[in-house]
């Protein structure tokens, strides 16, 4: 009997469950006192630690490792690299990094960064660094045949600054002075190594290890919302460069002059780019080392050639690019004609006889860089397959 | 062995008893009313003092929307924080104010403002601005008081500024917690960097902040000719700064939180309103939690914080064209214009826009508010239903000719056709609001049962003038509601009006707290969606009937 009434005490009290309400106010008491027992501080998953982590790293760059993605030397391939940075003053920060390539072109590079001073108007950069690019390509002068293949081995200690003025609102100057310090040797590639095929007159400077106080001054006009990455601006921009040596046996002046245009259709749904640039040699009786010749051939220049396919004196560069713009944070499609050469002397710098290439490219990017590019070129000797971490221009 | 089929017996009789019991107990949980409904206020019963301030990542907001699904991915869910009768508990997201209660011109145009703007002329910075990417910094007045201050954008004089001066007041109509922004006038000189104000420059190192930083700052503001910078001033708002909120799941350290955010109608509704204003930029960081005392116990309010990402400016430049049109990353306009070599055309390229700076691309011609984006998605917009749209669209509707155009001049625009401009586009903006979304669900609204049971009600759409009457007329079908048993039992036959006026074609149940059902479907109307019938339900009490329901749109 008394289990009976302990049974049907028992199903009372379980018939009046105690989260029962009569009120909508006690229900919603209930779900909230449910809450309070099980409340804790938020904490972020492991897929937003991560991605916190990434940008912190990427955009704020604070002081400590980080990776480095850049380029050694034209032609060097696909290049991994990391860094240690320090800063001292609130936009001044030292660097020490390295590089290494697919095809070992090793850099190791210390500097200093400092930017912002003058009202944001005057950067200031050091740099000390070595690099060594086992393979270069070297061709021979001119357009000619790519049957004469050969590498060299190019070795480069320098140490120099430069600084960066825009002291009005899309005026830009340039000023820097870097010792170079150039020793060649023996290609490691698997062409023939440059001494095998070319002497002293077809590839001029062969043989030496010039060292120079490379100076350059450069003035222009950029409105271009980054130098990176546009979709409207321009460049317009002249550098004068001069190589000067010891004995003066190589020693040179060049200019440069540039122009880049972006023209935007229809709130950039579509944007013409172009971009004409000229390097000429000043005095035609200074003698060039073959490697610090102005050329063309590479996935900034000619895009369809393999870097520093041609090589003189002067050399001459259009390209002319239709984009079209899937997404405007991140997405660039392209068709790109570039059209140039190189010549030993500034009156063969004409439009005629232009060594010309074709292609298509697809391009991420942020607002103010261009992260991958991804083009497929074809020129007169085939395809080219174009991997950058630039803009093109 | 007696004994324990004895026992077993016990057992199954007292589980028998409990199954039986609990099926006859008029439980809380199973009422369809309860005596307390309609909630007017949502419950806040814990004490959150606990809760911790947190910090959203920017890029992790963004991301998480962009390329995730956050939130409950269950569809067609109704709003769970409206009251039985499909409206918004006032509560520490939402406070009832327009369409709900009288509102002057002058009471709109204060909005949130309580009193003066910042004390004296000499103002102590006191640090650097912590969140956005509009210049300005934080600073006191003379009597001690915290002011955020942000400025117009170099070369965009008045946009940022005049941006978040009307809309502050319309969000605050709206009714949702608003920070109080003055517009003041910033005289360099007049400045001084408090000992205590730090910065954290690009080094990540905090430091003491020096006269440069300023200057930065003011730098990439606009100057006037005077040599002064026009600003907006905001007052601190009460309570400890938690960090924003997200547009889906809960606080899980606010114990008061138990509606999953892209469940909140508020925040649904925000989908109608952002349309009507192109509030674009709807990220966790735009918004602010606070810890309050209020009734002995601590509650986390929840300001929309930052509204200036309005009409057609941001906080550093124009609006970039496709803002408002497309989600900065889609795939299916991505795909068709990657292969079609651009000639993929969405109206945003070809639009056109009235030139004023200080308005920017902000138009109301073409503008479709179903079509209209933020910036990335947002999951509450998401799961919003024609109900909630409905009720946003109401509370658009609410704003007259006039008080928009006097919180346009709210702006303080030297041009006085940048204020005429706003106001015109707000106008036709929200004129498509109306047509688009006071359509799309039977739009039947203000439902009232007389004592002698003649029922009448209102049409919202036809009120605001974007539909005709159904030519038909309404139908209606009366029942008893079992509020136990949710069961409606019919009275009578159905009854029709042509002027949404009728009786009851039976005697009503007189008794107290006896529930009567009633559905509302136009017959032969324009929009097909005004068939489905609104459901209302009245309670019996005081010798008269009492809304306690209503039902726009099927449960899910």
């Amino acid at each position: 009997m008394r289990t009976i009434l302990y049974g049907v005490c028992l199903a009372v009290v379980l018939a009046s469950p105690a989260h029962a309400q009569d009120t909508r106010e006690a229900e919603w008491a209930a779900e909230q006192n449910r809450k309070a027992v099980e409340s804790k501080p938020y904490e972020p998953g492991a897929a937003e630690k991560w991605f916190s982590t990434a940008r912190r790293e990427l955009l704020e760059q604070p002081s400590g490792f980080y990776p480095y993605f850049a380029s050694v030397y034209s032609g060097g391939g696909f290049t991994l690299g990391a860094g240690y940075r320090q800063f001292s003053g609130d936009r001044t920060h030292s660097d020490v990094k390295g590089l290494y390539s697919l095809k070992g072109y090793k850099l190791l590079e210390a500097s200093t960064d400092s930017w912002g001073h003058a009202d944001g108007r005057l950067d200031l950069h050091g740099r000390f660094g070595w690099r060594d690019a086992t393979q270069v390509a070297y061709y021979g002068l001119g357009i000619g045949d790519s049957s004469l293949e050969s590498n060299f081995r190019m070795k480069q200690l320098y140490v120099g600054g430069d600084l960066q003025m825009r002291p009005f609102r899309f005026g830009v100057f340039g000023a820097g002075v870097t010792y170079e310090d150039y020793t060649l040797e023996d290609g490691t590639g698997s062409s023939p190594s440059i001494e095998q095929i070319f002497t002293v007159d077809t590839a001029p400077g062969l043989g030496e290890n010039p060292k120079y106080v490379h100076t350059t001054l450069s003035a222009g006009m950029d409105w271009r919302p980054a130098a990176g990455y546009a979709r409207r601006g321009g460049l317009y921009q002249i550098t004068y460069h001069t190589f000067a040596e010891s004995d003066d046996t190589y020693g040179f002046d060049r200019i440069d002059g540039e122009i880049v245009q972006h023209v935007p259709i229809l709130r950039e749904t579509w944007v013409v780019s172009l971009r004409g640039l000229v390097q000429t040699t000043l005095d035609d009786d200074d003698r060039v080392p073959f490697f610090l010749m102005p050329s063309l051939g590479s996935g900034s220049t000619l895009r369809a050639y393999p870097s520093s396919r041609f090589r003189d004196r002067h050399s001459l560069l259009l390209s002319g690019e239709f984009r079209w713009i899937p997404n405007r944070l991140g997405i660039d499609m392209a068709i790109f004609y570039d059209a140039g050469k190189v010549t030993p002397r500034w009156k063969d710098l004409s439009l005629d006889g232009l060594k010309s290439d074709v292609g298509v490219g697809v391009r991420f990017h942020t607002p103010l860089a261009t992260v991958l590019r991804i083009e497929l070129a074809k020129g007169s000797e085939g395809f080219n397959l174009v991997f950058a971490g630039s803009a093109a221009f | 062995m007696a004994r324990r089929r004895h026992r077993l017996a016990c057992v199954l009789l007292s589980v028998t008893g409990v199954c039986l019991l609990h099926a006859a107990s008029p439980r809380g949980g199973s009422v369809r009313f309860y005596s307390d409904d309609p909630q007017r206020r949502e419950p806040e019963t814990q004490d959150a003092s606990n809760v911790q301030p947190w910090d959203i990542d920017l890029f992790w907001d963004l991301a998480e929307n962009l390329f995730g699904s956050p939130g409950d991915k269950t569809s067609n869910v109704k709003a769970r924080n409206v009251n039985t009768i499909d409206e918004v508990p006032d509560s520490n997201w939402f406070t009832n104010r327009i369409l709900a209660q009288p509102l002057s011109i002058e009471e709109v145009v204060r909005g949130p403002v309580a009193g003066p703007g910042p004390a004296g002329t000499a103002w102590s910075v006191i640090g650097a601005k912590q969140a956005g990417f509009a210049p300005g910094f934080t600073m006191q007045d003379a009597k001690g008081e915290t002011w955020f201050v942000s400025f117009d954008a170099n070369g965009l004089p008045e946009a940022a500024t005049g941006a978040i001066l009307v809309a502050n007041r319309i969000f605050w109509a709206l009714g949702y917690w608003q920070v109080e922004n003055h517009l003041v006038r910033i005289q360099p000189g007049a400045l001084v960097i408090d000992d205590r104000a730090t910065v954290v420059p690009p080094s990540g190192t905090r430091r003491a902040m020096k006269y440069s930083d300023l200057q930065d700052v003011l730098r990439r503001a606009h100057r006037s000719a005077d040599g002064t910078y026009r600003a907006v001033a905001a007052r601190a708002v009460p309570g400890r700064a938690l960090g924003g909120f997200r547009y889906h799941g809960t606080r899980p350290d606010d114990p008061n939180d138990i509606v999953p955010h892209e469940h909140r109608r508020e925040l649904r509704a925000l989908k109608v309103f952002g349309a009507w204003t192109n509030l674009v930029d709807m990220k966790a960081g735009n918004t602010l939690d606070t810890l309050i005392t209020e009734n002995g116990k601590g509650v986390v309010r929840h300001y929309l914080q930052d509204v200036g990402s309005t009409f057609g400016t941001g906080a550093t430049a124009l609006r970039e064209y496709d803002e408002g049109w497309e989600y900065l990353f889609e795939g299916d306009p991505i795909w068709k214009r990657l292969v079609s070599m651009g000639f993929y055309l969405q109206p945003w390229q070809t639009v056109k826009y009235v030139d004023n700076p200080a308005i920017g691309r902000f138009e109301g011609a073409v503008f479709d508010p179903v079509d209209w984006k933020p910036r990335v998605p947002t999951a509450a917009f998401l799961r919003a239903r024609g109900d909630d749209t409905f009720w946003a669209a109401r509370r658009v509707m609410a704003f007259g000719d006039d008080l928009i155009r006097a919180m346009a001049a709210e702006g303080k625009y030297r041009d006085e056709a940048a204020a005429r401009l706003l106001g015109n586009v707000l106008i036709e903006r929200r004129d498509a609001i109306g047509r688009t979304y006071l359509n799309a669900v039977n739009p039947v609204i203000n439902a009232r049962l007389a004592a002698d049971g003649t029922l009448t009600f209102e049409n919202a759409a036809v009120i605001a003038g974007v539909a005709a009457e159904p030519a038909g007329g309404y139908v209606i079908h009366w029942a008893r509601f079992d509020n136990a048993a949710g069961v409606a039992t019919a009275i009578g036959s159905p009854t029709a009006t042509m002027d949404r006026r009728t009786t009851a074609p039976a005697p009503l149940p007189q008794t107290v707290d006896a529930i009567v059902k009633v559905q509302i479907a136009a017959v032969r109307p324009v929009e097909s969606s005004w068939t489905v019938p609104v459901e209302v339900y009245f309670r019996r009490r005081g010798g008269g009937w009492t809304l306690v329901g209503v039902e726009r749109l099927p449960q899910s």
